[in-house]
Formats: structure tokens, C-alpha cells, sequence
């Protein structure tokens, strides 16, 4: 996507907002030619920013166990609507790198292991689909494309890659295998921070 | 949390029921032949659903160097209208750009197939991402190879009526070998029939096709609750049997996605081959997504509610429904 | 649906693995070039100095050697160590004496590994932190501009696990007797790499 440099300096805000949040800023919106859902559930797929930090959650969520995990596996999707539905309405991302600390908090978590009581996976849960949710809405209103449809491919998505990761953390028996999970969260925690000196540095 | 979870499915299966009946067949591509007769000319065939919006919406775009030099001779015949004429390029088409212009949205594709007249071609397929392709000097071999394996691939992916008989196949087997069995079965089955149609040797016309397909997937329907409740049948003992019998008709969709390619007698084996290896690959990918899902689903210790047991039975009971009746009427209206 | 069983237990983690795999593989067919150009660089960045190579080498061996709950704990507190010294370097705030600093981890813990030192584990993690710091800000200060940073950033930390892993497997010949003395000598030989670095560095 590219801005006129009129727009880029009428509204540099926005402008640095989207250099920060890739998912805004490029949105990948594949026109794949197989209809909006697969166009959501291609789109999604092509975002790391949103992929990653769904994935964090969803091991951090089977690590918690399996009514944690059931529970992402439900709130996720309808969270993701909400914040898609407020994207598709109220238009612009905020200025706020937001993916970094996604990855942050989330990757963060999953290394750390922390012991959260399930209602507090459930509100990061909540928070999550908000917040990307929103950027995609976001997204989505600024390719004027058939925004209800894709967010519904996006939701079938999130719903089957939660059960699936989830699925797999709990599959997990040997002590080794969680240890490999907790690597997985610190890479994905440790991205996230570069990401955000990478966005303080562009700004800066 | 249950209440959200009514209303999560409600709305999911509301959607799924509604998007599944508009894509169940708009598969259909347009299509470009290029046909060399001299060193700068082409016979040209362009081929579309015949659609007011689709014949007048979009055309080929040629190079700068093109004319075309004679009057189109313009067809219509069943559901594609075609335009032939000649097209004259000084100077030749390699490493020219030939792309598509006007609204591609309510078409699948654009599948391009350029003869040379040392008999080599190049295949190409235009999407609304990727609306053209230069034409190369020499064939690739790699490109052609992927082009027909993602063919496959998309075809199985994007045809939500045959994955839905996939589905409804998942839901009978009771076991591990059950479930090889039936899988096999089909996949035997649809690679018989699409092999058959694809060389030519028979054919099945397209509106009876997809209303007996559509029948392939209503049948499924009491037969899942039927192994829900307990209760046998023939089709419950032996459902390979069943795949395979659908799977021949399935088959002859498959091939409707291969013959409107209009292959040479001499591509046909390579082409078909990817393709339906193409098909296998979708065909692998979804059934393994289902049942890890299933498996997930287990893990994650969901007690999931009777209506929402009952509901991928239903889904496909409801669509096969559906399906049969519009695609029967389309049939007796084709008839009449 | 009716609680059958129809992938093997063993077979499932491989056959997620394989799902996603495929998936991120038609994925990755669609990412333009750019991008996996952004990724190939942050991959090949960690592997570009032998200072930074021999170090997170040794952290890899040591660990080893240390045993749980080194083994584990490294592994996951480091790249967020390195990442934090990266954000350093990304927005600016100085760290004196990178270049010596890394030289003369390579020395200290390539002697480490050479003694098949065993401190306490805090020791054992602030020095490596360190290190981890030093490194990481290294890298933050050298990022090449106008790339995808997601993609970058990605790419680099996974090269920088991957180096780890390598050493920590190379560590896993500990269990015999003449591995022991293989990794011993590795550790002189790291050891002495950081004295010239560290030489280079201060000349």
C-alpha cells in the first residue's frame, strides 16, 4: 500500500502508524480469486504479525491446561469479530506499536510459564482478538473489500489454529517437550522486542 | 460461556450454510488460446462463461506490436461464448506482456495456452492478483508441472461440495483401517473416472453431474445420524463401498476442472497426472486437518452439547438438500 | 461425534508439524521477494562475525556441561536477553565497549567451558546475560534500514537459536568420556580465539 506524500504529511501520525504495524500498513490482502473467505483465511495466514502472537497465546493457553485452552479456543474468534467489526467502523489504527507487545507479553508468557488463573488467559484472550482484530477490520475498510466474509475466514482460521496448537502443547508428556514449547515463546518474545526498538528507531 | 458458544455456532454455521451455497459452482475459468501459424501470427480463441457481464466485462490485453487482423467469428454455444480471430505481432511475442483487462471478480480464472509451431506450449493461469504473464522463449517444464498440481490442488480446496462428502465420509468410519479403506476407495474411484473423461473416452454432461453429486452428499446425511444412534446399514458396514461408487461421479467433476483446458492428446498424461496428484495432496491435507481437529477437540476435553454433536450431520444432510434441489431445477430448466 | 482414535498418538505431533509446514509453505510462496530477502538477511546477520559465532557456541557447550537446569533455563532466558540488548542498540542508548565486552566473553566463557567450571547458577546466568546483552546491542546498532523488521527480526533470532541449539548439541557428547575431553579442548580453542579478538579489539 503506498501513501501520497500530501496524505504522509496531512496525517504523519497515521503514516507512522502504519510503518509500525506492518498488518495495517501491507496488509497482504490476497486476492486469491477463491471467494472472501478464503481470501480471510489467505490473508491471515500471510500475516506473521497476527499468525505469531495467536500462536503464543494458544501455547500459552494449553500449557495452562485444557479448560484454558477450550476457552481461547472459543473467545478468540468472537473477540476477533468484535474488534473487526469496531476496525471496519471506526476506521483508522492507532499509533501505538501494538504487534510488538503482542509478541511481547504473550511470547513472554509462554517462556515464563507463568501460572495465570484461566479467567486471566481468558481476558488476555479477549484483548488480543480486540486489538488485532481491529487492525484487520482496519485493514480490510481501507482495501474496501468484503470485509464481513474475510473476517469470517479469518475467525474459521483462529479457531482451528488455537485447537491445533493448544491440542499439541497438551499432547506434550515428556518435561523436555514443554521446554522446547517455552524456547518457542522466548523467540517469539524476544522478536517482539526487537520489533519494538525496530519501530523506536524508525521513529526516532 | 455456553451461551457465547450458541451463538458463536449459530453464527458460523448461518455463514458457512450461506457462503457454501453461493461458491458450491463458480468454478468456472475463461479461457485464451494462442495458436502460431506463422512467425508473427496467431489464431486466437477466447473463451468465456457465457455471462452479459463476462462477455462484455473483460478482454485480452496484447502487446503494443498486436493487431488483430481479422473480423472475430463469435459462438455461442451451451454456456461459453467464444470469439476466433487473428491476431498479428511484428517482431513476435516472446518476452511480451499478455494480460487481462476489466473486472475478473466474478470469474475463477483465466487459464492461457499458447501452441507454438514447433508444438511446444505454454501454459499459463491469469488470477485478479496476477493479471498477466510474459511470454517465454522456451517452455518450463517446472511451471507447467505446478501450474496443473496447484490446479488439482485449488480445484478439491475451493470445492466445498466435494469436501463436504469427504467430510461426511470421515464422519461413518468408526476405525483406523475402516477409514484407509473408504479414503482409498475413493480416491480410486475419482482418479478411474478422471482419467477416463480427461483421454475423452466417455463424458458426463454437466447439470445431471452436479445434481447426482449433490445427491452423493444428501445420502450421507441420515447415514451419519444413523451411526450416531447406534443403528447399522450396508452403507455403515461397508462405507468404501459408497466412496467408491460417489467417488466415480466425483471423479467426472474433477475432470470437468481438467477438460475445459482443452488439452492436446500428447499433454494429456503429465497434466492429468499433476493434477490429480494435486487433487490427492487437498484431498490429504483436509482429511488430516479434520481429524487432528477431532483429536484436539478431544484433548482439549470439550463435552461438546447434543445439537452441536448433531450439527456436522445436519450441515451436511441440509446442504445435500439444498444442493440437490437447485441443481435439480437447473436440470429440468436446462431440460425444458 | 463418537470418540474414535484414528491417528496413532505418535503420530500426532509430526502430523501438526506437517500441517502447519504445508500451510506456511504456500504461504511462504506468496510472500514477495522483498520480504523473504528481509528474512535471509536477519537469518545470515548472527552468523556474519566468528566472535559472535565461538561465543554462542561456548554458551551452547557450557550449558551442556552444566546440565539441568542450566540446559533449559539458557536456552529460553537468552534470546530475550539478546533481544533486550538489540532494543538497546535500536534506540540508541549506549553501551560502552561493545567490541571488547563480546571478545572478552568468548575468552571468559571459552575458559568456562575449557575448566568445566560450575558456579552457581545466578553467576552462571548473569555472565552469560552479559554476554547476551553485549551481543545483542552489537547487532541493534548494525540493522540495515528499510527492510520488513517483522521478517528481520524473526530471521535473527531464529539464527541466533539455532547456534545455540548447535552448541548445546555439540555439548551432548559430554556423556562420554573422550567427548568431555573434545569439549575441553573446544573451550581452549574458543578461549584463545577471544585473547586474539580481544587484542584486535583494544589495538
Amino acid at each position: 500500500m503506498s501513501f501520497s506524500s500530501k496524505q504522509k504529511l496531512a496525517a504523519a501520525g497515521v503514516a507512522v502508524a502504519l510503518a509500525l504495524s506492518p498488518s495495517a500498513a501491507r496488509a497482504h490482502l490476497v486476492t486469491t480469486g477463491l471467494g472472501p473467505v478464503y481470501d480471510g483465511i489467505g490473508h491471515f495466514m500471510l500475516s506473521l504479525d497476527d499468525v505469531l502472537p495467536v500462536i503464543a497465546l494458544a501455547l500459552f493457553a494449553g500449557l495452562r491446561g485444557p479448560a484454558p485452552g477450550r476457552h481461547a479456543l472459543f473467545t478468540l474468534p468472537l473477540a476477533w469479530l468484535a474488534g473487526g467489526m469496531t476496525g471496519l467502523l471506526a476506521g483508522n489504527p492507532p499509533v501505538f506499536p501494538i504487534t510488538s507487545f503482542s509478541f511481547l507479553v504473550l511470547g513472554g508468557l509462554v517462556a515464563a510459564d507463568l501460572s495465570l488463573p484461566s479467567v486471566v488467559v481468558t481476558l488476555l484472550t479477549i484483548l488480543l482478538g480486540l486489538m488485532h482484530g481491529f487492525l484487520n477490520g482496519a485493514a480490510f475498510r481501507q482495501a474496501g473489500s468484503d470485509a464481513l466474509l474475510e473476517l469470517l475466514g479469518v475467525m474459521a482460521t483462529l479457531f482451528v489454529l488455537v485447537a491445533l496448537f493448544a491440542a499439541l502443547v497438551l499432547s506434550l508428556r515428556r518435561p523436555w517437550t514443554r521446554i522446547v514449547v517455552r524456547v518457542a515463546g522466548s523467540w517469539i518474545a524476544a522478536t517482539g522486542l526487537l520489533l519494538l526498538g525496530w519501530s523506536l528507531h524508525k521513529t526516532g | 460461556m455456553r451461551g457465547l458458544r450458541h451463538i458463536f455456532f449459530a453464527v458460523l454455521a448461518g455463514l458457512l450454510v450461506f457462503r457454501a451455497v453461493l461458491q458450491a459452482h463458480e468454478l468456472q475459468p475463461a479461457y485464451l488460446e494462442l495458436n502460431q501459424t506463422g512467425p508473427d501470427t496467431f489464431h486466437v480463441l477466447w473463451k468465456v462463461p457465457a455471462r452479459d457481464d463476462l462477455q462484455r466485462g473483460i478482454r485480452p490485453q496484447w502487446p503494443d506490436n498486436c493487431r488483430v487482423t481479422s473480423d472475430p467469428i463469435i459462438a455461442q454455444a451451451g454456456n461459453a461464448y467464444t470469439e476466433r480471430f487473428t491476431l498479428s505481432c511484428p517482431g513476435g511475442l516472446e518476452g511480451r506482456l499478455i494480460g487481462i483487462q476489466g473486472s475478473m471478480a466474478a470469474l475463477a480464472d483465466v487459464l492461457v495456452r499458447l501452441q507454438r509451431t514447433d508444438g511446444t506450449t505454454q501454459i499459463a493461469r491469469l488470477t485478479p492478483s496476477q493479471r498477466s504473464f510474459v511470454v517465454e522463449s522456451a517452455p518450463d517444464r517446472w511451471h507447467q508441472a505446478a501450474t496443473f498440481f496447484r490446479l488439482g490442488l485449488e480445484h478439491i480446496l475451493m470445492g466445498v461440495d466435494h469436501l463436504l462428502f469427504v467430510m461426511g465420509l470421515l464422519l461413518i468410519v468408526k476405525d483406523r483401517w475402516m477409514l484407509l479403506k473408504t479414503i482409498t476407495a475413493f480416491t480410486v474411484a475419482h482418479s478411474i473416472t478422471l482419467a477416463v473423461a480427461t483421454f475423452g473416452y466417455a463424458s458426463a454432461p454437466l447439470p445431471p453431474l452436479n445434481a447426482a453429486i449433490a445427491l452423493s452428499i444428501l445420502f450421507l446425511g441420515p447415514e451419519i445420524i444413523r451411526q450416531q444412534r447406534g443403528e447399522t446399514s450396508l452403507t455403515l458396514r461397508h462405507p468404501w463401498v459408497v466412496a467408491f461408487a460417489f467417488g466415480l461421479l466425483h471423479g467426472f467433476g474433477f475432470a470437468s476442472g481438467l477438460t475445459s483446458l482443452g488439452l492436446s492428446h500428447a499433454e494429456i498424461p503429465a497434466a492429468l497426472l499433476l493434477f490429480n496428484v494435486g487433487v490427492e495432496a487437498g484431498q490429504l491435507f483436509f482429511v488430516l486437518v479434520i481429524l487432528l481437529l477431532e483429536r484436539s477437540f478431544r484433548l482439549l476435553e470439550i463435552r461438546w452439547q447434543r445439537w452441536a454433536e448433531m450439527l456436522p450431520a445436519y450441515t451436511v444432510g441440509s446442504l445435500g438438500v439444498y444442493w440437490s434441489l437447485q441443481r435439480t431445477i437447473i436440470l429440468i430448466k436446462g431440460l425444458l | 461425534m463418537k470418540p474414535a482414535r484414528y491417528l496413532p498418538r505418535k503420530l500426532t505431533l509430526p502430523a501438526i508439524a506437517a500441517a502447519f509446514v504445508a500451510l506456511s509453505q504456500t504461504a511462504h510462496a506468496h510472500i514477495e521477494k522483498g520480504e523473504v530477502g528481509g528474512f535471509a538477511s536477519g537469518f545470515k546477520h548472527p552468523w556474519s562475525g566468528a566472535d559472535h559465532i565461538v561465543a554462542m557456541l561456548a554458551v551452547g557447550i557450557w550449558g551442556a556441561q552444566l546440565g539441568a537446569p542450566a540446559i533449559w533455563l539458557l536456552p529460553v532466558a537468552f534470546p530475550m536477553v539478546m533481544a533486550m540488548g538489540g532494543f538497546m542498540g535500536l534506540v540508541g542508548i549506549p553501551l560502552p565497549g561493545v567490541e571488547i565486552g563480546i571478545a572478552l566473553s568468548a575468552l571468559l566463557l571459552g575458559a568456562m567451558v575449557c575448566g568445566e567450571v560450575r558456579p552457581k547458577l545466578a553467576v552462571a546466568v548473569v555472565l552469560v546475560g552479559i554476554f547476551g546483552l553485549f551481543h545483542g546491542h552489537a547487532h541493534g546498532t548494525e540493522l540495515p534500514p528499510g527492510q520488513s523488521g517483522l521478517l528481520y527480526s524473526l530471521g535473527f533470532v531464529i539464527a541466533t537459536g539455532t547456534l545455540h541449539a548447535v552448541g548445546i548439541s555439540l555439548g551432548l557428547v559430554h556423556h562420554w568420556r573422550a567427548g568431555k575431553l573434545a569439549l575441553r579442548g573446544a573451550g581452549a580453542v574458543i578461549s584463545v580465539m577471544g585473547a586474539v579478538f580481544l587484542w584486535q579489539a583494544l589495538r
